[in-house]
């Protein structure tokens, strides 16, 4: 199996507060992987630091090989590429918010088109062919004319996808995807997300969907206050769990 | 119809000065717009001596009154040692007003900035958006919404601002209006001029009321 993110070490804190402590992980590629934990317990600033929306204290985090952050000298402080080097490397991961983050000045398939045109410099013929052919796997492609404020939280979620997959990337950060949508409306974006995975597409997701971790994940990692405590299969994390501490959080959430 | 032919005798030479009131009033929102949207990003630049400086502009001209500001510049400037500069009446009055509501606009143009959400600069980081880029495409178009409503508020408090320029003796509306009321004895000056006034306000405020519903194609 080749790894394609490697994070070493890794630390941050926000004030007083340290949210990973110490954390190490290596994603391979074409896997699937899931984080759970309780909230507060440091996962969204894990998938965070990975495409740099956060910047980590000491580790080093690496894509395909490529340190975008490297620690550095006796107590391994985190020192980071320039930014705009960090920019290129990081277009190889994109990323799906827990709240859209659509741009609402821009109509649905503006929302796909803007950075491959901008950024990759992609022509924008060819470009409206891509963001088109994933409209129609997400099922939208209805919806291309309409503004984000004109679509329910499902329907924004499906758009964010395919606006991170227009760009192409290699990997997907999923952040709470489905944290904050309607019950009825988290289906849809989970079989977006599942479709993602038949076709092998490398993914890390922080989810309180146990079901759907269960399902569709090569192994699962559970968090609590900035460490990773325990990781391993579905099966052995989220059916048999062994830890009292793992039992005691599956019982809350489930 | 005597009282009408007075009117008709006194408007074309206050409505005169109603194209000075114009002048400046173009010229300042041509420069004073542009200037505000760099202070403002200047605002929001990590470099802090900049900010300080920028802070500094803003204070001092929204901290002092227009009145007093086109005195100094007109007046008090040539006297100052090394940046001392003689301005005719005129570009004095551009100086100032530009300068004036300039730091006004970076105000509204800085708070309207930062009104918009941290997750949009995020999403454009994560789509691989330099960060002029996610100003330009990005955050800016959706500030503009938002810094409109104001913006409009300081057009409509422009054109009467114009009026202080009657301090450094520039035949602008409410000028040519004293003159003729002090000539005559008679108030028909004043109201011709505040029903021109009205009518200039009229046409800013429809202005932004249509570049308000120009930008209403979208909701948050």
């Amino acid at each position: 199996m080749e790894e394609i993110i490697r994070i070493q070490q890794l630390y941050k804190s926000f004030g007083t507060l340290e949210v990973l402590k110490g954390i190490d992980l290596s994603v391979n590629k074409g896997e699937i992987l899931t984080i759970i934990g309780p909230s507060g317990s440091g996962k969204s600033t894990l998938l965070r630091c990975m495409n740099h929306l956060e910047k980590a204290d000491r580790g080093s985090i690496s894509i395909d090989g490529q340190y975008i952050g490297k620690a550095e000298g006796k107590d391994g402080k985190t020192v980071y590429r320039s930014n705009k080097e960090i920019l290129t490397i990081c277009r190889r991961l994109g990323m799906v918010f827990q709240n859209f983050n659509l741009f609402p000045h821009k109509s649905v398939i503006e929302n796909l088109i803007e950075a491959p045109v901008k950024v990759k410099k992609m022509e924008k013929e060819e470009a409206l062919l891509i963001a088109r052919e994933l409209l129609k796997k997400v099922g939208l492609l209805d919806k291309e004319k309409a503004y984000p404020n004109q679509l329910s939280g499902g329907q924004k979620q499906r758009v964010a996808i395919a606006r991170a997959l227009a760009m192409q990337p290699e990997i997907m950060l999923f952040d709470e995807p489905t944290s904050a949508l309607d019950p009825e409306l988290i289906g849809e974006v989970l079989q977006v997300i599942k479709q993602l995975a038949e076709e092998h597409m490398t993914m890390v997701i922080v989810t309180h969907e146990m079901n759907f971790a269960r399902d569709i994940s090569d192994r699962v990692i559970f968090m609590e206050k900035g460490e990773i405590v325990t990781q391993g299969s579905p099966e052995e994390i989220l059916i048999n769990p062994r830890l009292p501490r793992l039992q005691t959080f599956l019982n809350k959430v489930v | 119809m005597e009282h009408l032919n007075y009117i008709m005798e006194i408007t074309p030479y206050i409505l005169e000065g109603a194209v000075f009131s114009i002048q400046i009033y173009v010229v300042t929102m041509l420069f004073a717009i542009p200037l505000g949207m760099l202070c403002a990003l200047g605002k929001l630049v990590h470099f802090k001596p900049l900010r300080w400086l920028l802070e500094a502009y803003t204070w001092v001209f929204r901290g002092t009154p227009l009145l007093l500001q086109l005195f100094f510049v007109y007046y008090g400037l040539p006297f100052v040692p090394v940046i001392g500069v003689e301005f005719s009446r005129e570009m004095a009055a551009f100086v100032t007003f530009i300068l004036n509501y300039g730091a006004y606009f970076t105000e509204i143009f800085r708070a309207g900035i930062q009104s918009i959400d941290k997750g949009q600069y995020e999403a454009a980081k994560a789509l691989g958006m330099s960060y002029p880029r996610t100003m330009c495409s990005i955050i800016i178009p959706q500030a503009i919404k938002v810094i409109v409503p104001p913006l409009g508020n300081e057009a409509v408090t422009l054109i009467k601002d114009t009026a202080l320029c009657s301090v450094i003796a520039i035949p602008e509306m409410l000028k040519n209006a004293k003159a003729v009321v002090a000539r005559d004895a008679a108030v028909s000056g004043y109201i011709i001029a505040a029903v021109a006034y009205l009518a200039m306000t009229f046409v800013i405020i429809n202005i932004f009321k249509y570049i308000e519903k120009r930008l209403s194609y979208y909701d948050k």
